[in-house]
């Protein structure tokens, strides 16, 4: 018997890459990390997402320069994916890149259904244009309120406060936190924090689990999973400092 | 002449993503007759665990709400008149929701109080979050109350499907839903009840409650209607439990819970005709002795359920066994925990499947790719750690 017959799908889950590619990320390596880190962490977000087929994780990066623009604009499945370096030039338009992800975020075309997406936005230094217009713009949208926002700060030039508002309210306990920005000062730890992002969250935001509304439980709309155990104060990194 | 409700019927059904984990069923559904005579009234419920390390009891309080609706549903029904539907109104906006919500804080009280846990802890109702959908059935009227993400979807004679009620939270974050271990949350439920008085002329057929499980493994909303639509046209018991199955295999892997009233008369005559009820029909008509041959067989296994779900899906095969590892690595080292399994199937299938095929899946009535995983799980965690460890160049 042909029960159940309609359309029944698993649902999708939104991981959104914003990325600074300003003249500085040339320097030192950095570009050429983020794009390694990037590459590196595919087969294991791979796997989480096979090891969770009720979510469908959905892959897309913002460059963002003089400009932002769409590196990788349509939302591609994790398993499909082949990243296209990016290349690093110009200013840090990171007001225009949260913009651009607020019209991504609009609903349509972001489905009721989705899990909430995750955005991660990695930089290096300040914002050249209207970051708090940008940002303004960002969390008007209701998928970005429900968004699980997370930030990497490649070296000590970025700006941790615009990061900090990016991400939300800093947890009222110090220390240990991914509601943090977390600081990556060489290209070991920035691996660790993207391939962290891209599998344990991703595994977390994967996970059907309803929340009480308005509860105190965290500043997240998932329950974020610990970082790595070498990674655990968000200012201490791992190896030399590079950047 | 109104037209009367036929008896009830309700289901709930773990998630796929539950089972693999090996989580226990966070939703509880019910359906029952209260009253007696003129004071008779038919309940249906359906209760969604918030799940997640933080609600940890929550198929606890998922349980717990369906007896503190049932309980107290009787208790009012002593009380009030069916006739005085203003009455009835008041008890869905106010009374109801009071009388649940003190009913369910003490059962959860009283089973904290059980637990080790309440040796070093403060009892925390949070731990048993849950959401509570509900619909009394009378006569002359039906109505609902509730709170959480719960939907309840109206079926005309015609087979028109219509939402009637679902959450609408203002400034929602994620997966956030009102709970019934919240405090001060009245209005929440008021804004869930509604009472609804039926006429000869009235066109409602059925009624679907259902936990969010189900809207959300749906491609869009017009789908979960249509869905709704075939479900009242299933037989309930295994036929309604299967396809529950497939709709969160499919869909959203969440638990789904649904409960199910119809009134007596004839059937929707467009829901026949429909594209899918055609179909349906094609089917049936083609496949009659294979039908016939079905309904004759002796009821699956909770292991040959299992069996079906994951042939029927090979895709999800490696996902739902590799994260059972230290399951096959446990029954490797304590053969005796097989024994368990395989006693109650039900419990866990997915283990017992494991459990049944340590000796080797020959034996296994299995498809191929399901066998060939389930043996080379087994190889896997027969190895030791060096022979697991890659090879150092």
């Amino acid at each position: 018997m042909p029960f159940p017959n309609v359309r029944l799908s698993n649902r999708p889950l939104h991981f959104i890459y914003l990325c600074d590619c300003s003249g500085s990320m040339a320097a030192q390596g950095k570009m050429q990390a983020l794009n390694q880190a990037i590459r590196q962490s595919l087969p294991g977000m791979a796997e989480v997402a096979e090891q969770n087929p009720e979510a469908r994780v959905l892959v897309r990066a913002v460059r963002f320069a003089d400009g932002a623009a769409w590196h990788l604009a349509e939302p591609t499945p994790v398993q499909e994916l082949q990243w296209r370096d990016l290349e690093a030039g110009g200013i840090t338009a990171m007001g225009e890149a949260l913009s651009l992800v607020a019209d991504a975020l609009q609903s349509p075309p972001m489905e009721d259904r989705a899990l909430p997406p995750v955005l991660v936005l990695i930089s290096d230094g300040q914002p050249t244009d209207d970051f708090d217009a940008g940002l303004s713009r960002l969390m008007r949208e209701p998928w970005a309120q429900k968004a699980v926002r997370l930030a990497i700060a490649m070296g000590h030039d970025a700006d941790l406060e615009v990061l900090q508002q990016f991400i939300g309210p800093e947890p009222a306990r110090g220390g240990k936190s991914p509601r943090r920005p977390l600081q990556a000062s060489n290209a070991t730890t920035l691996a660790q924090y993207i391939q962290w992002a891209s599998t344990a969250v991703v595994g977390a935001a994967s996970m059907p689990a309803s929340r009480v509304a308005q509860s105190e439980e965290s500043g997240s709309n998932i329950p974020l999973p610990d970082l790595p155990p070498t990674l655990l104060d968000p200012t201490d990194d791992v190896g030399p400092l590079v950047w | 002449m109104i037209k009367a409700w036929q008896s009830g019927t309700s289901c709930s059904v773990i998630g796929a993503a539950h089972r693999r984990q090996g989580k226990p069923c966070q939703d509880a559904s019910l359906s029952c007759q209260l009253g007696s005579g003129p004071q008779q009234l038919q309940l249906l419920a359906v209760s969604d665990g918030h799940g997640g390390s933080r609600y940890w009891l929550s198929d606890i309080g998922s349980n717990q709400a369906c007896n503190a609706v049932r309980e107290s549903v009787e208790a009012a029904l002593q009380q009030t008149p069916l006739s005085d539907r203003d009455q009835w109104l008041r008890q869905l906006q106010l009374e109801l929701p009071e009388a649940i919500q003190q009913r369910w804080l003490e059962a959860v009280q009283r089973d904290w109080q059980q637990r080790p846990e309440s040796a070093t802890t403060p009892f925390s109702s949070a731990v048993y979050g849950c959401t509570l959908g509900f619909v009394l059935l009378a006569p002359q009227w039906w109505g609902c109350s509730g709170i959480g993400d719960w939907d309840l979807v109206g079926i005309s004679a015609a087979g028109e499907a219509n939402l009637l009620s679902e959450e609408t939270l203002q400034g929602s974050h994620g997966e956030a839903t009102t709970s019934l271990c919240q405090a001060d949350v009245m209005v929440a439920w008021r804004q869930r009840a509604q009472l609804q008085e039926l006429r000869a002329s009235d066109p409602l057929q059925a009624l679907v409650l259902s936990t969010d499980g189900i809207r959300k493994s749906c491609a869009t909303d017009g789908d979960f209607l249509q869905l709704c639509g075939q479900m009242i046209a299933l037989e309930s018991g295994d036929p309604l439990k299967q396809g529950l199955v497939e709709i969160t295999a499919q869909g959203s892997g969440d638990d789904v819970s649904v409960a199910i009233v119809q009134r007596s008369g004839p059937r929707s005559t467009r829901l026949a005709l429909g594209p899918a009820a055609l179909a349906i029909a094609i089917v049936a008509a083609g496949a009659g002795g294979w039908w016939w041959w079905q309904q004759r067989r002796p009821t699956p296994s909770p292991i040959e359920r299992e069996v079906v779900q994951l042939c029927a899906a090979p895709e999800r095969i490696k996902a739902s066994l590799s994260q059972r590892k230290q399951q096959f690595q446990q029954l490797l080292q304590q053969p005796k925990a097989a024994e368990a399994l395989l006693k109650e199937p039900e419990r866990d299938p997915l283990g017992a499947l494991i459990a049944s095929s340590a000796g080797g899946s020959a034996t296994l009535q299995a498809c191929p790719p399901l066998k060939a995983a389930l043996d080379a799980q087994w190889r896997m965690a027969r190895k030791t750690p060096e022979q697991k460890a890659p090879a150092q160049p």
